[in-house]
């Protein structure tokens, strides 16, 4: 039998656990020649706000070993342009579609929310871990009482499903996450990117013109996984991973880190088809491991089960299924760890 | 300016696993031919590729971007770039050999515009890595029986990168450096100049930016059609990153540079700033 792809998150089946990363696909347009948008699990839209942004000035992206730093500030077109222009299109592509919001500040973050709702779109990103803009974004992000506040104001205007997307660059992730997670966050993507510069050591000046970047690509990866096992073993919102994925494998260790999904950003500048390439190779790990449904693989390499948020129906639960609560001395060494996990 | 502009390819870009035909460097500048029949088929002068800097189809993650060149050439089903080494993705790329299998896409962008749209006499200004696009060009307005002009410069002789291809085609050339080692001593504004004079009908330019600044302002006191192409880190290449901005001229915010791009009319855009 052909291994299920199909993945369960805040009450929605997709396809398969593979998203587009928000920013490293458009609205889907460029890519539509290449791929069925309508066979990701996911696309996530570039990050929009209220009004439409122009983004930095200078140079904006620049390689670095295994990855890419990247300063576009948000350059978008605006909600209004979004609901008028590209969700129309990628309803007729058949796209499943979660919207990435940003915003200057916590009524922007609400009003974009509120002119989503009712649209369609499957559901919310907040976008609170921007590295490239100077209000908003990465401010919101940095501190507890900033995440919790902006998403607890964004859950009481929407009634759609609402994730996180949380910054590396906090002195603990999981703190962040758990203070989502009690403002009524659904569900949190791990990680952004992670804040780093290049130097034009012949012009004696820095390679992009807003100084910092965001790094992204392969070089993170173990990063991220870090943080993406550290969050699911912290939370009872499911995680969605993404960092530096390049291949099925790749997001087969996120998934068995405890994501319940994964993005795939950078690797779609290199490769186009990457989400779906990755998707594949999935299944292709699925079918020669004997495993048959991406549940499975969800938290495979933890020491205990992760509690399961969202429990398949009864009829087709082993009989013989998992502990719903992380037990034993391995989880409580676990739990015990993760509550210093600042430490390493 | 006469209603050109710079126009689409002849259909979609590819992905396509090219064949390394030829592959030869001279100092630090190579040439590579390709054969990429789905690139070729599609390609007009003026677009570019984005190669991957290493052979095979092994997922590769460092160097992790592909690097954008500019067509030099577009023959039958094989197209050649010609560049500079300046870091280690072009230092991996310039140790492929022939027969070897690379990663392209393209083409992609805009290219210069139809030449049997334009009238009078076609000046393409190339500056150093901005002379290889203008071969492409030149073969392009030759074919369809337009009177062309190449000014081309660099700062030495072994700075013009295309000369003899470019020269390969028919046009005329004229060719400056800065060291007065190949040709005149002095930049392309010099016979730019001279040839608006002599009623150019429209200009192409490729080069760093600051030249492409000084065509421009040339072209616009002498009320003649400008295009020109602009070079940019990028990171896809097809529209999707959002990375290879120009500021555009007509007000705030950005062009992409690959897919509004690299050809633009002069007007639309500003040169050598932020």
């Amino acid at each position: 039998m052909a291994p299920d792809l199909s993945t369960e998150l805040c009450g929605i089946r997709f396809k398969n656990p593979v998203w587009t990363a928000s920013g490293c696909f458009g609205y889907g347009r460029e890519f539509a020649p290449v791929m069925a948008l309508r066979d990701l699990g996911a696309v996530v839209v570039k990050g929009t706000s209220v009004e439409p942004w122009v983004g930095n000035p200078g140079t904006r992206v620049t390689e670095t070993p295994g990855g890419m730093l990247n300063a576009i500030g948000l350059q978008n077109p605006g909600v209004d342009h979004f609901l008028n222009v590209d969700w129309p299109w990628l309803q007729e592509q058949g796209a499943t579609v979660i919207v990435n919001i940003v915003g200057k500040t916590v009524d922007e973050y609400v009003e974009v929310a509120r002119r989503l709702e009712g649209s369609g779109v499957a559901g919310l990103e907040l976008n609170i871990s921007c590295p490239n803009v100077k209000e908003g974004g990465l401010a919101f992000g940095t501190s507890c009482a900033g995440a919790a506040g902006v998403t607890a104001a964004v859950r009481k205007a929407t009634s759609l499903p609402l994730m996180v997307k949380l910054s590396p660059n906090v002195t603990s992730i999981v703190d962040v996450a758990k203070a989502v997670e009690d403002a009524g966050a659904d569900a949190v993507t791990v990680i952004n990117t992670l804040l780093g510069m290049s130097i034009d050591i012949r012009r004696r000046k820095p390679v992009l013109g807003n100084t910092f970047g965001g790094l992204s690509g392969p070089a993170v990866k173990p990063v991220a996984l870090r943080m993406v096992w550290q969050v699911a073993g912290a939370i009872k919102i499911p995680v969605v991973g993404i960092g530096g994925i390049m291949s099925g494998e790749d997001a087969v260790e996120f998934l068995m880190a405890g994501a319940r999904a994964v993005q795939v950003g950078t690797a779609c500048f290199v490769n186009p088809r990457a989400p779906l390439d990755v998707a594949e190779g999935i299944g292709a790990f699925m079918a020669e491991t004997g495993v048959e449904r991406v549940a499975d693989l969800v938290g495979a390499a933890r020491p205990a089960p992760l509690t399961d948020p969202a429990p398949a129906p009864a009829a087709a639960r082993k009989p013989a299924a998992a502990p719903k609560k992380a037990v034993g001395p391995m989880a409580d060494y676990l739990r015990d760890f993760l509550k210093d996990s600042d430490r390493f | 300016m006469q209603g050109l502009k710079a126009s689409r390819s002849k259909g979609q870009w590819v992905r396509e696993w090219a064949t390394v035909v030829s592959h030869d460097g001279q100092g630090d500048v190579y040439r590579l031919v390709l054969r990429a029949p789905e690139v070729a088929r599609r390609a007009v002068a003026g677009q570019f590729v984005e190669v991957r800097c290493t052979a095979g189809r092994s997922l590769v993650v460092d160097p992790l971007l592909r690097r954008p060149f500019s067509i030099c050439s577009i023959d039958g089903d094989m197209v050649s770039v010609i560049y500079r080494v300046v870091g280690r993705g072009t230092s991996l790329l310039s140790s492929i050999g022939v027969g070897a299998e690379i990663d392209v896409m393209g083409p992609l962008g805009h290219s210069f515009p139809d030449p049997s749209v334009g009238a009078g006499r076609l000046v393409l200004v190339g500056g150093g890595l901005g002379i290889p696009p203008m071969v492409a060009a030149a073969a392009r307005a030759v074919s369809v029986g337009r009177p062309v002009t190449a000014v081309v410069g660099a700062r030495s002789v072994g700075y013009l990168a295309g000369l003899a291809e470019l020269r390969a085609t028919g046009v005329d050339v004229v060719v400056v450096t800065d060291d007065g080692s190949a040709g005149a001593r002095g930049m392309v504004t010099g016979p730019l100049a001279s040839a608006l004079a002599d009623g150019a009908g429209e200009v192409w330019a490729c080069g760093p930016e600051g030249m492409l600044q000084a065509v421009k302002e040339l072209c616009a006191r002498a009320g003649v059609a400008c295009f020109v192409s602009v070079e940019r880190h990028m990171a896809c290449g097809f529209g999707a990153c959002i990375g290879c901005t120009v500021p555009r001229a007509d007000g705030p915010g950005y062009l992409k540079a690959c897919q509004d791009g690299p050809v633009f009319a002069a007007e639309e855009v500003k040169l050598g700033g932020a």
